[in-house]
């Protein structure tokens, strides 16, 4: 049967087989939808709820009651102010930061942390990236189930207790590092976890007394982060000043957002909004960067669909992945937006869009659209490496044709970098920052005091 | 806070073409009363008007036999069986995307939901959550010894032969490859960074203390078995390091 959907008589409308088409005319079905179309694609979609509390209230009060210390974004981090989605201020710290690096990131597309710190060492930005730190293990919760949310909590409170105290190691005062957190699900997660914390006495009690056994209290209490942030949201804040140390034009690039699930649909009410992007329909990081660098952001009918990524589903069920990642997104980027590039801001993200079209081949799917992380993108149009720094030969999506677009001449930067890898291999690795900071207790550490 | 600990339909309410429950009432009971039990249950369950919108937006939907709205259908009218039965199969479809709780006029959380129901089926030692789970073990296993999810050495062409022949556009050795990247913390191959040994010892005691061991152990004995090892030596590890120091 063709459904007259594009899909060669595909259904994906999971209604089952007694389903009928109504065979509307096109004007018809525009008038007969036109009504969710305009609801749908509206931030009033995500704003209209009776109940929602902002949870920073009553962390402030329990801090004041004697329950917990809260960790706070000061002027030494000299934080800018962002509005959300209910028009709430949040505070990004945008110096002195504590990487907390992303497991799948690292692992699989190393040039996105690398390319976040190129940038941060050319805009003078103070940061600590250290071994000291595990995964926020929502990965495999979310596709296991193996985990708890006291484990969760647990896991959240040791890593943002290191965060707090990892500056002594250079003899610098605790607090003076603040944790910026690179993955997207790490982000929603620890968010996530920040509520169930500050609404539940029990489970305060409960990770408590783990966090004691393992030393991670502060005068005896549990320590809480004023804001949870995400790297995008500070690419966000400082927009104007990566802007300033671009070298590429890039207005000739079609660009497509993806943004990510965990970022701003887990806890929606602390993402970030700005009615000057996109009227302020959509959430505002990573937009906000493309349009600042001078990119055409395009709009395109699935936005608002997640990956495909689905945790579980990308390491066992990946034909729900591909078909998911092909159909929903890379198609529909590339034949209705005609795209250049796919943007993300999150691990699981940009590594599905990017290596789940290859496959596609082998059903006549043939789409080919770059796709790289907004601080990729930027790093790119500044003048980074784009073997070096931004590490493009990970990335299975063709990265080529964008970076022809853009300019840059990647032939003869991949054999620079194949020149390097000699280098390398003799023991002369160069490095974004000194290596001895990496190690701030335990096997391996010599104390660096700061200047 | 509070959460609910009694059954708001009292009577028994099943299948009536079926005899019997295919697992004991009590059984059933439960496993709905470990779900119920979480303290995020009542956060994510507000009541449902069967509007669908979770449905509709739900990736895992257009794939599966799956919806959200079902789910949280059967845990507001407290259809044990009908929990029982999504347990086996429909929970592990769901793609954790959360854009269900966001769409929700309700506030519900059918993805927060189905994370509780995925843990009891665990805790229950449920056949399907073994099979399901038994191709993901080598994630878990890298998680709970090392506190990293991912390594670069378990992204190759021959796990992923549909990711396209070649992992990096760059030919090298993976050492070599990962020593080029410029922060000195991922020049590794086993872990995606470099874990401090104290740091992965401090993990062991979480897993220890929040039952995240018990939880491996019902799943996975051999797995189990495998990760007490690997703990015991990082431990002993430390142990020495501890004593060269003094």
């Amino acid at each position: 049967m063709n459904t007259g959907n594009g899909n060669n008589g595909e259904r994906f409308t999971g209604h089952g087989s007694e389903w009928r088409d109504s065979n509307l005319k096109p004007e018809e079905a525009q008038i007969a939808t036109a009504w969710v179309e305009q609801v749908i694609n509206k931030r009033s979609m995500e704003t209209n709820k009776d109940r929602v509390k902002d949870v920073r209230d009553e962390m402030w009060q329990l801090e004041k009651d004697g329950e917990i210390v809260v960790h706070r974004i000061n002027d030494e981090h000299q934080p800018r102010i962002a509005k959300t989605i209910y028009g709430w201020d949040k505070k990004v710290p945008t110096t002195q930061l504590w990487h907390h690096k992303s497991c799948g990131q690292c692992g699989n597309i190393p040039g996105y942390p690398a390319s976040l710190l190129w940038l941060m060492n050319e805009m003078d930005i103070k940061y600590l990236d250290e071994t000291d730190q595990t995964s926020c293990t929502a990965w495999n919760y979310h596709g296991s189930g193996i985990g708890n949310i006291e484990s969760l909590a647990a896991v959240f409170l040791r890593n943002f207790h290191q965060a707090y105290v990892s500056a002594r190691a250079q003899g610098l005062p605790d607090g003076y590092f603040y944790p910026l957190v690179h993955c997207g699900t790490s982000f929603g997660n620890y968010k996530e976890v920040r509520a169930y914390l500050i609404h539940s006495a029990p489970l305060r009690e409960k990770v408590k007394k783990v966090l004691a056994k393992l030393g991670r209290l502060v005068d005896g209490k549990l320590l809480i982060p004023e804001e949870v942030v995400h790297y995008s949201e500070w690419v966000h804040m400082m927009r104007s000043d990566i802007a300033q140390r671009q070298t590429i034009d890039v207005s000739n690039i079609r660009a497509t957002i993806h943004p990510a699930c965990h970022v701003y649909k887990m806890v929606p009410q602390d993402a970030i909004y700005d009615d000057n992007i996109l009227g302020g329909n959509r959430v505002a990081v990573s937009t906000g960067i493309m349009q600042e660098l001078g990119t055409q952001v395009i709009d395109y009918s699935t936005w608002y669909d997640c990956c495909g990524f689905g945790f579980r589903h990308i390491i066992s069920e990946r034909e729900f992945t591909r078909s998911f990642a092909i159909d929903r997104k890379i198609k529909v980027a590339v034949e209705e937006a005609n795209s250049d590039v796919m943007i993300g801001h999150d691990t699981g993200c940009i590594t599905t869009l990017d290596k789940n079209q290859w496959i596609g081949k082998a059903v006549g799917k043939g789409y080919s659209l770059p796709v790289l992380a907004d601080i990729q993108f930027a790093a790119l149009a500044c003048g980074a490496h784009p073997y070096k720094i931004v590490q493009s030969h990970w990335h299975a999506s063709a990265t080529e044709t964008l970076m022809e677009k853009m300019g840059i001449d990647w032939q003869a930067k991949k054999l620079e970098f194949e020149a390097y890898l000699k280098e390398v291999e003799a023991g002369k690795i160069e490095s974004l920052y000194d290596p001895r900071l990496a190690i701030t207790s335990g096997p391996g550490y010599q104390r660096i005091e700061s200047k | 806070m509070t959460h609910a600990n009694s059954s708001r339909i009292q009577e028994y309410i099943g299948d009536p073409l079926s005899d019997s429950p295919e697992v004991g009432r009590e059984k059933l009971e439960e496993i709905f009363q470990d779900i119920q039990a979480d303290i995020r249950f009542d956060h994510e369950l507000n009541g449902c008007l069967n509007c669908g919108i979770c449905t509709a937006t739900c990736p895992a939907a257009h794939y599966y036999d799956f919806s959200p709205r079902e789910i949280v259908q059967l845990l507001w009218t407290e259809n044990l069986e009908g929990i029982y039965d999504a347990m086996q199969e429909k929970i592990w479809a769901c793609a954790q995307c959360y854009t269900c709780a966001a769409r929700c006029p309700f506030e519900n959380s059918p993805g927060g939901l189905i994370m509780l129901m995925r843990e009891a089926a665990i805790k229950h030692g449920m056949e399907s959550a073994k099979n399901v789970l038994r191709p993901f073990s080598r994630v878990m296993l890298k998680l709970i010894s090392t506190g990293n999810q991912l390594s670069p050495d378990m992204i190759n062409a021959d796990g992923f032969p549909d990711w396209g022949p070649n992992i990096s556009k760059v030919d090298a050795p993976l050492k070599i490859l990962r020593q080029a990247i410029p922060m000195p913390t991922l020049n590794t191959t086993a872990t995606a960074w470099e874990v401090n040994l104290t740091t992965s010892v401090e993990l062991y005691t979480i897993w220890e203390e929040t039952g995240v061991l018990k939880q491996l152990e019902t799943i996975d004995e051999n797995l189990y078995d495998v990760i007490l090892d690997i703990m015991d030596e990082k431990r002993e590890d430390l142990e020495d390091w501890e004593d060269e120091q003094d």
